[in-house]
């Protein structure tokens, strides 16, 4: 039984974990103001051209990735245990399922942009604000996922015979249930992502998710709209082409981990037959 | 994939299309009776002189008793003389007789007790507090009678609207009826006002008999005088290496400053309110000394400005009461370090002065979203870093200032004609009002002078006051005395304007970018007229 990781699902592992740790050793290097510099358009001393203070772009653009990352990492690894004790807990009984899924439906009737500028607004912002509000509005949509495997689970005959044998439910949970969900949690996880890095960005370029002074993708965004009709397009462009296609690497990940596991599982049932 | 490429093919097309001059449409010939302007924000309460309409720049629909020039001296607008008693206490004005609203009543010295009294009773920006009583003479003459002497009434003469007392209602500041050169067409809020020319002023009449004001944000103001559409608009700093086709660019002086407020008080006080203030470095008088002298505002002017500005050494620089002893060598690191070593402080490792196992340093916060403050902030703090004291910088919201500014320092800005506002500022009795005097400064001294200042009976008076309140020779509340403040930059203004249309000597600039601009609008006219 040879499971194989293709090669593409290690390369945009890889890139992020690439980036990631460059971001980690660039955020220790202070941003130098150079005022000699301002606002040169991309060249090859500074590939992302420089900003009005005369800061690098590419190093103002990296250490915002790595807020976002670092973000990100934290809203989907919450996020998807919310989603999973949200899905065994309404497993439980009928009286917790109504609960839940009236939450569920709470959380996905309202706008989601709205409802997390809400929670991070009355946090009163910052870094803590934010997550928190990520994390509180971005579990919904996994837990319905995970709330219907449970349910077929609980009425799968294996389970019904573990309860005869008096198996009590968590002893259910953990034997029976978190391994046929793991596929599912781990690409859930790996969704929330993107989600999470686009909504930070898009709530702190409308001024209500981090401070100025943290060097987010949102902030260098919302403060190059006021130098865009000067002509100066680098200072969003090149930010805004990283976010996209940080966005979209995590999404061509979760799609490739979807299929790796897909295909084993098919591989798993052709041997066993 | 092929489809992917074509997309992004195309976004760099279009990002690299925006970067030239798209329209050279702005040629046009500009129309010769009536002006499109972009010039700043709506004012939120509307156009009543009572909640502040027309502090800055024309009050378009209604006209003042007085009024200033380029110089900033005093001229008859409404009133054709006044009077002033001996002690200062009693003033008659005698009115024009010919002066007429826009909807043709006449105007009359019941128009202007009522100003008065309506101001009075909303208890709005407009200060009267110090009138005591007002009595009618005859129709077009009143007497005011102060409860002190103060010469810098005329001030509030020369930018209190005068109201109708037949049709000042509660809808006034939607519908203004004034004595000014225009009276209103239509105000569509949020979008734009149209005026037109007042059939009944008296004054000269205003060579464009059509004024429409568009409410645009700075860089959409950029963008519609780039596209021809408006004849005057007010941009940013941060656009003055732009150049559109068919219009110059005015950069304009002014005393709208930037500077760092200093906490004055040492750590543990508390304001009346019982908010925390005062800091234990910047209670310091070598520090703040050091600070001012170690500053380098021309690179502030040069790098964060573009040189549109000019270095800021008070709150009142090139006014008429300015102390120009107040204007130090700056960047002078030399002597800044000798007033440390002098009073104690010495550099430890990580090359910041240390006095007493004190570090000399301070977060210095910015309103964020501000992006001008923010840079003068970094740069600010960058300079002091540089010079040995430890300050880092944060951006917060004015709502967290209003606290925060008691005990840290921040950037903020001032600049009015209105020589009170010296007085606001460094007073000990106005601690923290309306974010006046929000680092506690007192000194008993520099106190004396401002009261005198207040209560004196000539212009004169008040100015020679106000420069001995800044530097008496020995001390006072400026950086080489007290130096309660870090006063950094006078910010320049800047408007693209039709470059056909003269717009004269302009007044140097209030705080406040966009209406001021507006100051002498009815004596603007096309150079081909001439």
């Amino acid at each position: 039984m040879k499971k194989w990781i293709p090669i593409k699902l290690i390369v945009p592992i890889l890139l992020i974990l690439v980036l990631y740790i460059v971001a980690i050793i660039i955020e220790q290097k202070e941003l130098a103001i150079d005022l000699n510099q301002k606002n040169t358009a991309p060249s090859l001393t500074h590939l992302f051209g420089t900003d009005w203070l005369g800061r690098d772009m590419l190093i103002r653009t990296w250490q915002g990735l790595s807020v976002s990352l670092t973000i990100g990492i934290v809203t989907a690894f919450c996020s998807t245990i919310i989603a999973l004790l949200m899905a065994v807990v309404a497993g439980a009984n009928k009286k917790f399922d109504r609960i839940v899924r009236w939450m569920i439906d709470l959380f996905l009737s309202l706008p989601h942009l709205v409802t997390l500028l809400l929670i991070t607004f009355t946090l009163g912002g910052g870094v803590k604000g934010l997550m928190i509000g990520l994390i509180v509005t971005h579990w919904t949509s996994l837990a319905r996922v995970l709330r219907v495997e449970v349910f077929q689970l609980n009425n799968s005959e294996f389970i019904q015979a573990s309860r005869q044998f008096g198996k009590n439910y968590i002893w259910i949970v953990w034997h029976h249930f978190l391994p046929h969900l793991y596929p599912q949690i781990i690409i859930g996880a790996i969704l929330i992502f993107p989600h999470a890095i686009l909504h930070e960005a898009a709530v702190t370029f409308l001024g209500f998710g981090l401070s100025t002074d943290q060097p987010a993708i949102g902030i260098i965004l919302s403060e190059s709209m006021s130098y865009l009709s000067a002509g100066y397009w680098w200072l969003a462009f090149f930010p805004g082409l990283f976010l996209l296609s940080i966005t979209l690497t995590f999404q061509y990940m979760g799609k490739q981990v979807h299929r790796v596991m897909e295909r084993n599982d098919r591989y798993d049932s052709g041997v066993n037959n | 994939m092929k489809l992917r490429l074509i997309l992004l093919a195309s976004i760099f097309t279009i990002v690299a299309c925006s970067n030239q001059n798209i329209d050279s449409s702005s040629n046009e010939k500009i129309e010769t009776d009536s002006l499109t302007l972009a010039v700043g924000k709506e004012p939120e309460s509307g156009f009543d002189p009572i909640t502040g309409w027309g502090r800055y720049g024309s009050p378009l629909f209604q006209s003042t008793l007085l009024k200033l020039d380029e110089d900033l001296s005093y001229e008859n607008d409404l009133i054709t003389s006044y009077h002033i008693s001996r002690d200062g206490l009693t003033w008659t004005l005698e009115l024009r007789e010919d002066a007429k609203f826009s909807d043709g009543e006449r105007l009359n010295a019941d128009d202007v007790i009522f100003t008065f009294e309506q101001a009075q009773l909303s208890q709005s920006i407009v200060d009267v507090t110090n009138v005591d009583e007002i009595e009618k003479q005859s129709d077009f003459s009143l007497k005011i009678k102060l409860k002190t002497p103060q010469a810098t009434f005329l001030y509030l003469l020369a930018t209190l609207g005068i109201v109708p007392e037949h049709a000042y209602n509660d809808r006034y500041q939607d519908y203004p009826v004034g004595t000014g050169p225009y009276k209103m067409v239509e105000w569509k809020k949020g979008e734009q006002l149209i005026v037109e020319e007042n059939p009944h002023y008296y004054g000269k009449k205003p060579s464009f008999k059509k004024l429409t004001f568009l409410f645009l944000e700075e860089d959409q103001a950029f963008a519609a005088a780039k596209a021809g559409q408006v004849d005057v608009a007010s941009v940013p700093i941060t656009y003055n290496n732009q150049t559109i086709d068919g219009m110059k660019l005015l950069s304009l002086e002014s005393v709208d400053n930037r500077g760092v407020i200093l906490p004055f008080l040492d750590e543990g006080n508390e304001t009346a309110e019982g908010i925390p203030a005062g800091h234990v470095v910047t209670s310091n008088l070598a520090i703040r000394k050091a600070m001012n002298l170690a500053v380098d505002r021309e690179e502030l002017v040069d790098g964060v400005l573009e040189g549109q500005g000019t270095p800021a050494y008070s709150s009142v620089d090139k006014l008429p009461w300015w102390n120009e002893d107040t204007r130090i060598k700056d960047d002078n690191q030399e002597l800044a370090q000798e007033i440390l070593t002098s009073d104690g402080w010495e550099k430890n490792e990580q090359g910041y002065f240390e006095k007493d196992e004190l570090e000399a340093g301070f977060t210095l916060y910015y309103p964020s979203g501000d992006q001008l403050r923010q840079s003068l902030s970094i740069v600010f703090a960058e300079q002091m870093q540089h010079f040995g004291i430890n300050v880092v910088t944060e951006g917060k919201s004015w709502n967290e200032l209003e606290n925060l500014i008691f005990s840290n320092p921040v950037m903020m800005g001032w600049g009015s004609h209105d020589p009170t506002e010296l007085y606001n500022l460094y007073h000990s009795d106005i601690k923290g009002i309306d974010w006046y005097n929000s680092n506690l400064y007192q000194n008993e001294l520099v106190d004396n002078y401002l009261e005198n200042a207040m209560h004196a009976k000539s212009e004169e008076a008040v100015n020679q006051a106000l420069k001995n309140a800044q530097f008496n020779g020995e001390t006072g509340l400026s950086a080489k005395g007290d130096a309660s403040w870090v006063w950094l930059v006078n910010v320049n203004h800047l408007y693209f304007v039709h470059e056909d249309l003269k717009i004269g000597e302009q007044k140097i600039q209030p705080h406040g970018h966009g209406w001021p601009v507006t100051d002498f609008i009815t004596e603007w006219k096309l150079k081909t007229n001439e």
